[in-house]
């Protein structure tokens, strides 16, 4: 059992019962496709000035759960290459903003599995071992086998990062709420295209003292974390 | 024919809008939410900011109604025997005093069959509705939301209801996921604080709307009565 980490509007987990063995540093589309230069993001005009910031406080956290022994989940938005799975209005969608899913990009195609846009950022790259989800959607629940790794590895808390804030993370962290995970944010780990949509996810969360569970700074769950023994 | 509501983006997408394939839904119009003495009255917020939804929705019921959309309405709300509360939600909701399951003056808050939980009388569901009775946010996980959708041929979803940012949202965002065209209607929303309502419809509205349209009652309304016209 590891001492509760400094979160708002609670000490996450509520009932103070985690370790390595039943917690998850979930790890949501740290893709080129939505944090680097050519991606996605940056082919729709939003920059990735926002979008790329989490990944070096991401890179210690996961280091810091790679030293601890938490399980490590990663997560990527893309589609089949015939794509199979996108969703008409899916694809609509994103036609109207100059950059359709599956259209040639600096990245290859976007958001196509196998493209290099739709890779993990270099310096989050899963090491073997580590699950890899692939989810045409928002949410990594639905139509995929997320829901089913977790409860075959015992895991019942989860800490969230990555990006988007406001879509895929959010999305994920209410389905995972709804099916009873207790969940933590990490805010400077995970990011918006804009700044406000950011804040406001933060706040939903924290209403109705923790609707969706908790946020705290990654340095409050380093905190815990480096206090602890190393295990062998 | 094509016809479209005007909104956030002409919807539906690509202009398939009959009551064959769309439908209303209604989420969470409870006592609970928004009516007086229900839970969030008791815990002392301002239940103007949820009742906001009810004229416009009424409006709105009456017109996909009169036309032979299907109306869905959603109830958030747990077994008596609490079997399906998660703890943590329940040690979060204890954590203002009057928690789920606890007796408040609307009978046990957000417990099936007490008076706080059923639906509002403004816009009750008729004999025939489906009602969908969720343990989460969301109306999908563990309900049958998505066999009663699909074995109607819904394709597109009129979304309504309270609260903004939470059980309408987790919902609008697993319709989205499994492929239904949404549109949410404004001011047929609410939210327990006014400034999470905008903040939540201004995320909407990223990229032309990553998860649906938006728009409001009247363009709606009006959009049928042209149908109706045709």
């Amino acid at each position: 059992m590891l001492p509760q980490v400094k979160s708002e509007p609670y000490p996450w987990p509520f009932d103070g019962r985690w370790s390595p063995a039943d917690t998850a540093l979930m790890i949501i589309d740290m893709q080129v496709d939505f944090c680097k230069p050519g991606g996605y993001v940056d082919a729709m005009g939003l920059g990735v000035e926002l979008t790329g910031a989490p990944i070096m406080p991401t890179r210690r956290v996961l280091e810091a759960a790679r030293t601890y022994g938490l399980h490590i989940i990663h997560t990527r938005e893309g589609h089949r290459p015939d794509l199979a799975d996108l969703n008409p209005n899916k694809r609509w969608r994103s036609a109207r903003t100059g950059a359709e899913i599956g259209q040639p990009g600096p990245c290859g195609r976007i958001l196509t599995r196998g493209e290099p846009g739709w890779e993990i950022v270099p310096e989050l790259t899963p090491l073997p071992g580590e699950p890899v989800i692939d989810k045409p959607g928002k949410g990594a629940f639905y139509a995929t086998d997320l829901d089913q790794i977790l409860h075959r590895l015992g895991i019942r808390n989860l800490i969230f990062t990555g990006v988007t804030t406001d879509c895929c993370v959010h999305t994920t962290m209410r389905d995972a709420n709804d099916r009873g995970y207790e969940c933590m944010l990490l805010s400077d780990c995970c990011a918006a295209t804009e700044v406000a949509n950011h804040e406001a996810v933060l706040t939903f969360t924290q209403m109705g003292h923790g609707l969706f569970g908790t946020v705290a700074p990654s340095e409050a769950l380093l905190d815990v974390l480096e206090k602890q023994s190393v295990p062998a | 024919m094509a016809t479209y509501v005007p909104g956030l983006y002409p919807w539906p997408f690509d202009g398939d809008l009959s009551p064959r394939n769309t439908a209303l839904i209604a989420i969470d119009m409870q006592v609970d939410f928004c009516g007086p003495d229900g839970w969030l009255d008791q815990r002392g917020l301002d239940i103007a900011n949820t009742r906001r939804a009810i004229a416009p929705l009424q409006r709105v019921m009456a017109a996909m109604r009169a036309a032979g959309y299907p109306v869905l309405h959603t109830r958030e709300g747990h077994r008596p025997d609490l079997s399906d509360l998660p703890e943590n939600k329940r040690w979060r909701s204890r954590q203002a005093g009057l928690g789920i399951g606890d007796e408040g003056r609307l009978g046990r808050v957000l417990t099936r069959g007490e008076p706080g939980w059923e639906i509002i009388p403004e816009v009750a569901p008729l004999p025939g509705e489906t009602v969908i009775d969720k343990s989460g946010k969301g109306s999908f996980y563990a309900t049958d939301l998505d066999q009663i959708l699909r074995s109607k041929g819904i394709r597109n979803l009129v979304i309504t209801g309270v609260t903004t940012d939470c059980c309408v949202q987790s919902t609008m965002r697993d319709a989205n996921d499994r492929g239904y065209e949404c549109l949410l209607l404004e001011d047929c929303c609410g939210a327990a604080e006014h400034a999470n309502h905008l903040a939540q419809i201004h995320m909407l509205t990223l990229a032309g709307g990553h998860y649906g349209s938006i728009s409001t009652a009247d363009a709606l309304i009006e959009t049928l009565a042209m149908m109706e016209a045709a």
